[in-house]
């Protein structure tokens, strides 16, 4: 029998995510939140460096993370993924055409991991129309340090001039 | 609200440049609201939308985070607005002092040829306040919005002035290309935003010239 893989060194991955964000300079984060997200926007909302704007619709978040970015502000924007799935229009007309560079971490749920039965439906179609509408994306994967995989997305944004969204699994987010 | 006789947007927009603040960041919604603000006071401290019809406001609401030394203007729509009414009760609870939102009441949709709206009569001042934002204020005439805008606005959260105008519905033609990439590094390099440093490993950040 295989021996369990040994841990990660970032082994809480929600601290390690925001250390990241301290660490890369980020400025701004919007949020809309869900079951996962909840205890990492407090956490967020008590940094100094990092100012936290809860939105009321997903679509709207996103406009508004555009505007922080616009004023010169690193933004980062968490979210569910049926959040994205509601923002569509405001993805391709106004992010993507305007090359806005944004992270995006994304509560994937209705995974098999998930055990919200509700959150299937959504899960099913998420990557399907992530390609659909052009955002780019990768799922964090669970034998690395996380705070390495939020920096290449971070990264990424930045370098191509668009939004990235990384998928996170519930051990990557729930504090 | 919805007047019998309305000003028109022209009327106001020169109110607008008349009276627009030192240092003013000013946001406008898709159209004629961009089309009609390029004629009368481009700058590059302008930012258009192009189409992402309800998001200006939104827009606006984050740039004034990024930006709070600097006053922020945006002019919405009230088609658009109802997209996304959320977005005021956003406002209301970040409640920035540097923004001020114009909202265009024409109770169509002018964007799109003139559409009838949802509902044209919304008192769209109670609806800003009962939202959270304590300053709003429908306004009937370019001399009220005048005096609105010579108040002053520190120190207070956000203001709203619905602007009772009539409906623009023939397109203004912009006296500029209003390419989207443009319009927003030309606004950046304005305001002297950082520009993204990229390191060849990752790692890379934004930094002022």
């Amino acid at each position: 029998m295989a021996k369990p893989a040994a841990k990660p060194p970032d082994s809480h991955r929600p601290s390690a995510i925001l250390d990241t964000l301290k660490r890369l300079g980020f400025g701004a984060a919007i949020a809309v939140p869900d079951g996962w997200l909840g205890e990492m926007l407090v956490r967020v909302e008590q940094e100094p460096t990092i100012q936290l704007v809860r939105a009321t619709h997903e679509e709207e978040a996103l406009a508004i993370a555009c505007g922080t970015r616009l004023g010169g502000l690193r933004t980062v924007m968490f979210v569910q993924n049926a959040g994205v799935l509601s923002m569509g229009a405001g993805m391709v007309s106004l992010a993507q055409r305007y090359q806005f560079p944004l992270l995006m971490l994304v509560s994937y749920r209705g995974t098999v991991e998930d055990p919200v039965f509700y959150h299937a439906p959504k899960g099913r179609v998420t990557e399907p129309v992530f390609k659909g509408i052009g955002l780019t994306y990768a799922r964090t994967d669970p034998h690395r340090p996380i705070g390495p995989q939020v920096e290449q997305a971070a990264t990424y944004a930045e370098e191509a001039s668009c939004p990235f969204a990384l998928l996170l699994a519930r051990e990557d987010v729930q504090w | 609200m919805v007047n019998a006789i309305r000003p028109s947007r022209a009327d106001y927009y020169q109110v607008l440049a008349d009276r627009l603040p030192a240092n003013a960041l000013v946001v406008t919604s898709l159209g004629n609201a961009s089309y009609l603000w390029a004629a009368t006071h481009h700058a590059p401290e302008n930012f258009y939308f192009e189409d992402a019809m309800g998001l200006a406001l939104p827009l606006a609401l984050g740039l004034a985070v990024a930006q709070p030394t600097r006053p922020v203007i945006v002019v919405e729509g009230d088609g658009a607005l109802l997209m996304h009414m959320g977005t005021l009760v956003t406002i209301g609870a970040v409640a920035p002092d540097n923004l001020t939102v114009l909202l265009i009441q024409n109770g169509v949709h002018a964007a799109s040829g003139g559409q009838a709206l949802t509902n044209a009569s919304l008192d769209l001042a109670a609806l800003a306040r009962s939202s959270g934002i304590a300053r709003a204020t429908n306004v009937a005439t370019p001399q009220a919005f005048a005096s609105a805008m010579s108040s002053g606005s520190a120190g207070r959260g956000a203001q709203v002035l619905v602007l009772s105008t009539e409906p623009d519905i023939e397109v203004v033609k912009p006296p500029i290309a209003l390419d989207p990439v443009l319009t927003k590094h030309r606004f950046m390099s304005a305001i002297g935003a950082p520009r993204y440093i990229p390191a060849l490993f990752g790692g890379g950040r934004l930094e002022r010239d």
